[in-house]
Formats: structure tokens, sequence, C-alpha cells
């Protein structure tokens, strides 16, 4: 197993490696100049030409690359070219807003989805099952911006029952008198309507994965066998059906949980949650490099290392699986 | 084990009542705290400032909060958009044989009770000169000298005469020397002083403005409090008693205009500082506690040609393009009516400088009109048709083959647009131009391209036909035509995107460049417009109508201008209702 998870981390880090080769390509081919909007009409090309040097913009592209792997395995990822912060310090305030949302979205979504998928199977062709399934395709496949608004309109215009956007109210986080009992819920009110949006968009393809898994799972022998002994039908489905089952359903939450911290541009943008998603799409759109750059690689690298427990979580799920 | 495995039953059951019980227990507990209080103003926008450091920020979203901090020597009167002294006690006084402008400081003080003084003011004329500061160096380049000459005095000496320095430079805002200064001097000396510079921010910004910065949660609130120093409070300046009469102002950040439109019609804003598209304009003019403001605002959206490219190096084309082109047709069905017509690359708006009798091509003409009347041009310019617009009995049809003066085909010509999720009235401008340059048989076809690319392809690889663009803020000064259209900024990078070339055009823009006598700079100003007009490098095709919501329950006192009711003036005289 030692072998195993030494030779994966070496992976992982070739990986990591031609990734930030990719990302610093990629970002110096795409159109747009990060200086364009502190060039006025009349600056001179002199002028133009100091303040590219001044901003560290003047270098050959291989002497940037350079510094940019250097600046990497220091951990030093700069500034961002436009809120003037190190890359660092903003990125420090939007992921745990992501993660707390999404990672809470994700878990939520991903035991409701399980546990009823298990239900379905065992259900199969009965009310129970078409119930399920049809809510999981018909909420797997709606439009999230499209199912963010209506709930917006509905439960924040309509009803008035949660706010229409936001991760806080400013009155209670201004109120010097507040406690941080007082912010705890005040944060878990505004997050209602981001979370029940990514429940409903997310728990069906957990529902399909498990349903499906199971439905194999079923035909194997060993059902028959636990059958034989007479074990009750609900113990046959949670301990024996089920957790053979759950292999598939692992990788999807391990991958779920991973891809999780690069947050949904739309879901932030809808909610306007002040998360990392959104603040990737901004960065890519205003020619950040710096920012975009360390978003990507965060992601890169949660997702790369995630694959690594996924594989390590399955040896220990399946004893069947040695490496 | 039987234990463990109930247990594990249970586990989902307890998560779910728990987020359920959850979710109730916030409802109760933090839905109360809603109610807004009387003398708070709370507005919407969809970005927050990127910093507060004023010479990183440029863009519109941080001047909102920006331009209530720090504040020029001179601001637009919100009526008459004429330069009035702000922190100035007076007009300038201007000696044009010496080029020297002496500049008095009306009595103000600095949100930490400090003095604003002439070295504050000298200070930041230095401090933009040495770090050639991003935007505010060209402006300041030939101030060859500055000093204070008392406390409350302070004397410019131009290196040449330059109308901008009245109109931009002494419109820039001013820094404390106290605050300031050490940054300054610590970074004397250092590599890439500048870039330093940009990024350093201070936890407590000293301003002169009536508001300042209290906190700032990112992503989600900036509260901005009175300052209690604020020079303008009590004092009537332009007519207008000024305060603020508020406490402080919370700017809300919404993703998205439907959540922010929502927000307002609920009430959890008083006004939404953006312009409201015409889609949900129906909703909200029905909505009795909404009240609509319409102004306009001194933008500019344009066709323009690449005049280093047949056919659109002929006037002749240009001119029949120009002629094709229902500005009003764009104006009320693309803008659905929210936006004026434009003749001139000066707004309207701008009434000091925008010359109304510019040759307004087509103007007024029915389709038919304008077809015939381009297809004369074309044929008087020697282009021909496989079947003309206009056939032998002078009823118009659908033209093919057109042939250039040289009798080639007349090659494929791509109209370049930025995407209609960035600008839909652009896109869709674009799309109506191709439909009527077709009718004349001329193809075309118009593109929607990703706003960065078309930015690159037109201003550094310059390899386009034609594109649309536009400017939302355009400065009051006219010098832009000069940057725009000077020979010399025909260059890569450089903003003569056209590569319009008139020797005659680049003398005068240069005359009125050094002119300071506002009545013949504005003749100038007029036969610069009538040239551009006249040649076409750029067809000017609509400025849009700002339009804007406020809660009719909450305030009073807002203050239309050129732009809106979302600035300075607004700010320090809406009373709570």
């Amino acid at each position: 197993m030692l072998k195993f998870v030494l030779k994966r981390l070496t992976q992982v880090v070739v990986v990591l490696f031609l990734i930030l080769t990719v990302l610093f390509v990629l970002f110096r081919l795409a159109p747009g100049d990060p200086v364009e909007r502190m060039i006025d009409p009349d600056m001179t090309t002199q002028e133009a030409e100091h303040l590219v040097k001044e901003l560290g913009l003047d270098q050959p592209i291989y002497t940037q690359y350079v510094i940019y792997l250097k600046n990497f395995m220091v951990g030093q990822f700069g500034h961002s070219i436009h809120y003037g912060d190190p890359v660092i310090e903003i990125i420090g305030e939007r992921l745990p807003n992501t993660i707390m949302l999404f990672t809470t979205a994700v878990i939520l979504a991903a035991l409701v989805g399980i546990s009823w998928g298990k239900i379905a199977a065992w259900s199969k062709g009965k009310g129970k099952d078409l119930a399920f399934t049809i809510a999981a395709l018909v909420t797997h496949t709606l439009f999230l911006p499209w199912l963010a608004l209506l709930l917006v309109w509905f439960f924040g215009y309509q009803l008035e029952w949660f706010p229409i956007s936001g991760m806080v109210s400013e009155e209670v986080w201004l109120d010097p008198d507040a406690t941080v009992f007082d912010k705890f819920w005040d944060v878990i009110y505004h997050m209602a309507l981001p979370l029940l949006t990514l429940f409903l968009i997310h728990f069906g393809s957990y529902l399909l994965v498990m349903r499906s898994s199971m439905l194999s799972t079923l035909k194997e022998d060993y059902i028959i066998t636990a059958r034989a002994k007479g074990l009750s039908e609900k113990d046959i489905r949670n301990h024996h059906a089920a957790p053979n089952a759950m292999l598939p359903v692992v990788t999807s939450v391990g991958l779920s949980l991973a891809f999780s911290i690069n947050g949904g541009a739309l879901t932030e943008t809808v909610f306007s949650w002040p998360g990392i998603g959104r603040e990737l799409v901004f960065a890519v759109s205003h020619n950040d490099y710096p920012l975009a750059q360390a978003c990507f690689l965060l992601i890169a690298t949660v997702v790369l290392f995630s694959n690594v427990v996924v594989d390590v979580l399955y040896a220990y799920l399946d004893p069947r699986i040695r490496y | 084990m039987a234990h463990v495995k109930k247990s594990r039953c249970l586990l989902l059951d307890l998560l779910t009542r728990i987020v359920f019980i959850a979710l109730a227990v916030s409802m109760i507990w933090a839905a109360p705290v809603q109610a807004a209080s009387k003398d708070i103003l709370k507005l919407g926008v969809l970005e927050e400032p990127k910093s507060l450091n004023l010479w990183l920020a440029s863009d519109a979203w941080s001047n909102r909060v920006l331009s209530l901090m720090y504040q020029p020597l001179f601001i637009r009167d919100p009526k008459t958009s004429e330069l009035i002294p702000w922190l100035a006690a007076e007009k300038p006084d201007f000696d044009a044989k010496t080029l020297t402008c002496t500049v008095k400081l009306r009595p103000a003080k600095w949100s930490d009770g400090t003095d604003i003084t002439a070295e504050d003011v000298a200070f930041t004329g230095h401090m933009i000169y040495l770090f050639k500061m991003p935007r505010h160096y060209s402006k300041w380049k030939f101030v060859q000298k500055i000093e204070a000459v008392d406390k409350h005095t302070v004397r410019f000496v131009l290196s040449s005469p330059k109308a901008i320095f009245l109109t931009r430079t002494l419109t820039t805002p001013i820094v404390q020397k106290k605050q300031w200064a050490p940054l300054v001097k610590s970074l004397e000396g250092t590599t890439q002083s500048l870039q330093q510079f940009l990024q350093h921010e201070f936890k407590e910004p000293v301003v002169s403005g009536p508001f300042t910065v209290a906190k700032w949660k990112k992503g989600v609130f900036v509260y901005m409090k009175r300052n209690p120093h604020f020079f303008g409070q009590g004092q009537t300046i332009a007519g207008r008693k000024l305060g603020p009469h508020i406490k402080a102002i919370i700017f809300k950040i919404y993703g998205t205009a439907d959540a922010a439109i929502l927000a307002l019609r609920k009430g959890d804003i008083d006004f939404y500082w953006n312009n409201i598209q015409a889609g949900y304009l129906k909703e909200i003019e029905d909505d009795p506690e909404i009240k609509i403001f319409k102004n306009k605002k001194s933008g500019l959206y344009y066709l323009g040609f690449n005049l280093r490219r047949a056919p659109m190096d002929d006037v002749a084309f240009r001119r029949a393009v120009a002629t094709l082109i229902a500005k009003d047709f764009i104006i009320k069905r693309i803008l659905q009516g929210h936006g004026e017509v434009l003749h001139s690359m000066i707004p309207p708006g701008n009434e000091t400088f925008y010359n109304p009798n510019v040759p307004k091509h087509g103007f007024g003409l029915s389709r038919e009109e304008r077809i015939k009347a381009a297809y004369e041009i074309l044929k008087k310019a020697g282009y021909t048709w496989g079947a003309p617009p206009v056939d032998a009995s002078g009823k118009v049809q659908m033209a093919k083959d057109i042939k250039t003066p040289d009798h080639m085909p007349m090659r494929k010509i791509t109209i370049l647009t930025p995407p209609a999720d960035y600008d839909p009235h652009r896109a869709m401008s674009g799309q109506m131009i191709q439909e009527w340059l077709r009718e004349m048989g001329i193809p075309v076809v118009s593109r929607p391209m990703a706003f960065g690319a078309l930015i690159q392809t037109v201003k550094t690889q310059r390899d386009f036909d034609c594109f649309i663009l536009g400017y939302g803020k355009l400065s009051m000064d006219p010098g832009y035509l000069r940057a725009f259209f000077h020979s010399r900024m025909n260059k890569p990078k450089g903003w003569n995107m056209s590569g319009y070339d008139n020797p005659e055009f680049d003398k005068v823009s240069m005359a009125s460049d050094g002119e300071l006598d506002l009545k013949a700079r504005q003749k100038l100003i007029f036969k610069m417009q009538d040239m551009l007009i006249s040649d076409v490098p750029y067809i000017p095709l609509y400025n849009p109508i700002v339009v804007e919501g406020v809660r009719a329950d909450r305030f009073t006192g807002w203050v239309p201008a050129l732009g809106g009711i979302g600035n300075i003036w607004s700010l320090c005289e809406i009373k709570p209702k």
C-alpha cells in the first residue's frame, strides 16, 4: 500500500508540474492585456513601456516562466493585478465561503441521494422507484440559474422567508452588540436558498448512481445466500447490498467534494455568494494572471490529491482490491 | 453491534432534521434584523471596489466609492455640467502670458481633523509626476512647477498651454501629504516602486469627501460612514445646500441585475446604482413604491471602419454605409426607446462642445429613400451591381453581386461586435447593420467576439474590417477626439484604431489641444466634428439614456445630472422621508 501511495504521489507531482506549465502558457496566449486598462490615450510609447517595466511584465516569456516556477516552489503567488492584494489573501478570504456552502451541499445531497437510491433500487419498478427516479432526473437536468432564480423569486421575494442573496446581513455584522451566535445564525439563514438549489441539482446524480450500482449488486450470489440464510430484507439491503454498491458513489462523492472548492460560478453569481468561483471568473475575464493561475492551481491540487485519497479509500471499502 | 447499526440508520435522519431545524431557527433568529435604519442609505451595486488605493482602482464600480472619499479642486455642476470650485475657493486665476495658474483653497479639513492645505495639492502633483502614475501622468506632465504660495494658495506653472489643464488636471483627486508622504519616501530608489505603490492600501484612509469606508466585508458589503469634517457640510455650493443628511451608506454587492432589482422591489435596498435594462423596466414602472429617473449620459457607441483596407478606405463607401444605417430604428427597437441618436462624435449632453450642425447622413429618410441615397453615392463612386438595389423603374429590390470601382467583386466584410451577454445592444446593432448592408448587395457578416479578443484584434493586431464599440462615460473634455483620430495615434496599441490620417485634422486637433480660450477652442472642436462626420472613420450610432430606480418611500432630494442620479451631489443632498 505504501509503495502504491508513493507512486501515486509521484504521479501527482508530475501532473501538477504539467498543469503549472499549461496554465502559464494558456494565460499568455489568451487575448487581452492586463496593462491595457492602465494605458491612457495620451501616454507616449516610452511611457507605456516604462509602465510595463514597472509592473514587471517586460521580461521575456521564458524568464517569466522561471520566476513563476521559483515563486510557486516557495509558495509565492504574487499580487492580484486588479486588487493589488496578495493572491493568497484573496483566496483565503473567498475559499472558506465556498467550502462552507458547497461541501455542505455535496454531503447533504450525497447522504439523501445514496439513501433514496438504495430504496429506489430495492423497490425496482414500484411506485417509490418511479417517484425517486423521476424526481432525480427532473432536478438533475434543471438549468441551475433558472432554478436558483425561481427559488429566489418564490422563497425570497414572494414569501419573504429567506434573503434574496448575499452571505450576511449588514445589520448583524455592523451591530457591535451582535454575538457570534447571531452571526452564525445569520450565515445559516443566508445559506438556505443556495443550499437548497445545490442540493436539488446534485442529489439526483448520487441517487441514480447508487440505484444503478445497487441493481447490479442485487444480482450477486451473496445476496441470494443472505436471503437463504433467512436475513431480513432491511438487513440484506442495508448491510449486504448497500456497502458493496457504494464504490462508484464513493468516487463520485470524492471528486464532487474536491471540485466543490472551485465553487460554482453560476450559483455564487446568482446568490451573490462571495466565493472562489465568482473570483475565478472575474480573474479570467480581466486577465488577472496571478489570481487566475493560483485559483486553477488550487483546484488542480485538491482534485489530484482527492483522487489519491479515493484510490486508497477503495482498498479500504473493498477488501478484494489490493495495491 | 446492533446498536451501532441502528445508529448508522439514524444518522441520515438526524442530519436531515438538523438541517431543517437550523434553517427554521435561522429564519426566526435572523429575519427580524432586516428592518431598515431610517438614515442609512442602502445601495445595490454589481461589483465591489477593486481597491481603496485610488491610484490603482479606476473602474466605474470602484469610482462609486472612491469618488465619495477623495475630492478634487474643481467639480462639474450637476445642472450645467460646468466646472465649479469644490476644494478650491474660487475660479482659477490663469495668466496666459506666463502660463501660471493660481488656485485658492477653501478652508477644509481631512477626515482626521487636520487642514487641507496647498502643500497637499502640490504633493499630489509631485507624486503623480514621480511615479508617472498610470491614467494621471498625461494630465500632469506639462505642469512644470507646483508650489504652495501659502497655506491656502497653490500655483501651477505650465511648460506649454494645455486645454486639459483646467478640465482634467484640476479635477484630479487630492490626497493627504501626511498619510502618503512616508510611503513615497519608503519607495524612493526601490525597483518596481510603482507596483509596490499601487499595491499599498491604508487601513484607515484619510479623506476629504462626505463619506469614508468604515467596514468592508469583501464580496458582501461596504459600509461608509459620514465624515464629520467634510468641508461641504452646511455649505451652499452651486446654489445647493449640502449635507450629508444621512448617517451612512451601505453598498450591497449583488451578483446579477435580477437579484439587485428584486432587492429594490422588496425594499432591501433604497437605490440600485446602475442602469436598469429595458427588459426590467415595464415591471418596475408599474410598481408604485419605485421611482424611476431617466437622464442623459455622456456615452458614445459607434461603428468603426478600418481605413487601411478596401473598400473601407473609400469615403464614398463609408458615407453610403452611414446613409444605410437607420439609427432611429436602433433606438426604437434595440434600445426600446432608451437612447438618443448620435450624429456627432461628441454627445449632445456636452452642450459646450457638441456641434449640432454636422452633416447627418440619411437622417429622417425612409428605408427606400436610404437605399436610393446610398445607391446614388456608390454609383457615382463607380460601384456596379449584377442586380442593382434600384431597378430601371426606380423600384427598390434586393441587390446582388456588387463590384468595386476596379470592377472586382467586393470582398466579404466582417463587423466585429462584443457578444450579446456582454452587451446585447451592440451585438444586435451589428446584426441589423448586416441586414441593411446586405440589401445593397454588400457581402457582410456580423461576428460577436469576446471583449478582450475584440480589443486585441482591433487595437493591437489591427486585423479587422469594421467593429462596434463604445464608451459609457466619455470625458466632458473633448480632447479624446485628438487621441482617437490624430495620425500619431495610428500605431499598434494606439487609440486611432481606424487608421484615420488627415493632416488638416491633425493640425486643428493640435491647435485645440493648446487653446485655452473656451470660445476659440469650441470653434476648433466644431471644425473637428465636421471633418470626422464628413470623412466617416467612425459612424456615431447612439447614446443610451441612464435609467435608475429608487424606493419612493425612503429618501427625497435626488439630484439628476448628466450620467444619472448616482452622484456625489445626490448623496450630499438626500434626506430621509
